[in-house]
């Protein structure tokens, strides 16, 4: 089994898979990437069913078995995960209280978004991608029961310097046993910014970005696609649910239909004007809301789930991993200039 | 006489090869190895296997690549991933293999999963 190791400096947790190298330069990466497209056999495909885990959720033409071609988006836990299923884990830590370790607990669950190799996400119908936002609320819900997994992660990466190692579109969901850094900073910040505004933070800037518009890429009667004020990457972007919520679970059926619009639009443009870019998006939401001890009174106030999208155009060096400064040549303003379109015809 | 189950190992280093090979073949299986994965390529296209072991980081065509062409050829045939490396589980191309092994000294995990798949 892995084990999850904190550093007690930076306050981050890593996932320690260890493996029984020979040499240090082994974890070399090799120079050449291997093609994600092998175009010869898939594992996500129909008719290779039998190379995935039985299916924990699907959604399938009727009359067709689990397991069986016929669906529409399936999801399986991951063949050979890096975290595996267990009980709460018991926090060790050494006499000197400088070392924090527990066992490498965890859910990992493949989405297959659609039963189509070829087809994007940014491509697929409205009703399609309905069905996958579905799905994702589906799973969120279902694994929030177990209350030893305190976040629940759920993410896409599209190309391989995106890290997908299969074209096949698909997403992610990961649920670990602590909640991690980044998410633990929002919400000690949001706390700090509600009890400053008065108001949950998220809310206040939508509605400051909705009236100034010139960061703001898209907009309907649910969600908003801003550029961030202050944004690390090129063109990078939030969507922001306009009906304020922490969790991503708590969406309304009305609601999926204009995630489903808002996303359409804004993968079809990432698509457009960048040329068909690498991405990944995630969703940032509160801990598992049956956590009590990770949910005190007033997250519900002062949290606010989204997305956040990133299109790898830029790579990480020494100044932003040394310092997490990140220098992006490109003003927010302007990406939303390019991104938004004067007639949003979805 | 029941008819010996025929594997095939792929291993790019010489010595593990033999001896993949030699303590298999003890264990009752007939076991053609090859450190070439090309060859591989070759052996299964002439010959019928019962289970493929492969190594993943070799030269020319890497264990990750053979498996997709394994799969285009003969899709049912069981395989073993034995590698040194952790980080490849995040390639989905693994999920055509049947297991993903870490490379041990003792082969008794990797026996146990011939055993488990084939008898």
């Amino acid at each position: 089994m892995s084990e999850l190791r904190k550093d007690i400096i930076g306050g981050r947790w890593v996932i320690i898979a260890a493996e029984r190298s020979r040499r240090p330069d082994d974890f070399r990466p090799k120079t050449e990437t291997r093609k994600v497209e092998t175009g010869k056999f898939c594992p996500f495909c129909p008719g290779n069913e039998n190379k995935t885990p039985p299916e924990v959720f699907a959604i399938r033409k009727r009359g067709t078995l689990p397991d069986q071609p016929g669906w529409l988006v399936r999801v399986v836990p991951n063949k050979f995960p890096a975290l595996v299923r267990g009980d709460a884990p018991a926090l060790n830590r050494s006499e000197n209280n400088l070392f924090f370790w527990m066992e490498g607990i965890g859910v990992h669950e493949v989405i297959i978004e659609s039963p189509d190799h070829q087809r994007e996400m940014a491509d697929l119908s409205l009703a399609h991608l309905e069905k996958i936002l579905e799905t994702y609320r589906q799973r969120i819900t279902e694994i929030q029961v177990e209350k030893q997994y305190r976040y629940i992660h759920l993410f896409k990466n599209k190309g391989p310097e995106a890290g997908a190692s299969l074209a096949h579109p698909h997403s992610q969901l990961i649920a670990t046993p602590i909640v991690p850094k980044r998410i633990q900073e929002e919400l000690r910040s949001s706390k700090e910014l509600k009890e400053k505004f008065g108001r949950c933070i998220f809310c206040h800037l939508i509605e400051e970005e909705l009236k100034k518009g010139e960061r703001v890429v898209y907009q309907n009667e649910h969600f908003c696609v801003v550029t961030p004020f202050a944004p690390r990457f090129p063109f990078e972007l939030r969507l922001y649910p306009l009906r304020h919520s922490a969790w991503f679970s708590g969406i309304k059926e009305n609601e999926i239909k204009s995630l489903a619009r808002t996303i359409k639009f804004l993968l079809g443009r990432l698509k457009k004007v960048l040329s068909d870019p690498p991405y990944n998006f995630y969703i940032h939401q509160g801990p598992n809301p049956t956590s009590t001890r990770d949910c005190p009174d007033g997250l519900a106030e002062y949290y606010h789930w989204h997305f956040e999208i990133i299109p790898v155009l830029s790579r990480v060096a020494g100044f932003e991993w040394g310092t997490g400064f990140y220098i992006n040549p490109i003003s927010p303003e302007a990406s939303a200039g390019f991104l938004r379109k004067e007639k949003q015809d979805l | 006489m029941k008819k010996k189950k025929r594997i095939l190992v792929v291993e790019d280093e010489k010595n593990l090869c033999l001896l993949y090979r030699e303590e298999l073949r003890k264990e009752g299986y007939e076991v053609v190895a090859t450190t070439d994965s090309l060859r591989a390529i070759e052996l299964i296209k002439k010959r019928n296997f019962d289970l493929i072991i492969t190594d993943i980081r070799m030269p020319v065509k890497d264990g990750l690549e053979l498996i997709a062409d394994i799969m285009a050829i003969k899709r049912d045939i069981p395989v073993i991933i034995n590698t040194a490396y952790q980080s490849y589980r995040h390639d989905f191309m693994t999920w055509a293999a049947e297991a993903y092994l870490i490379k041990s000294t003792s082969l008794d995990e990797l026996k146990a999963k011939i055993k488990e798949l084939i008898g």
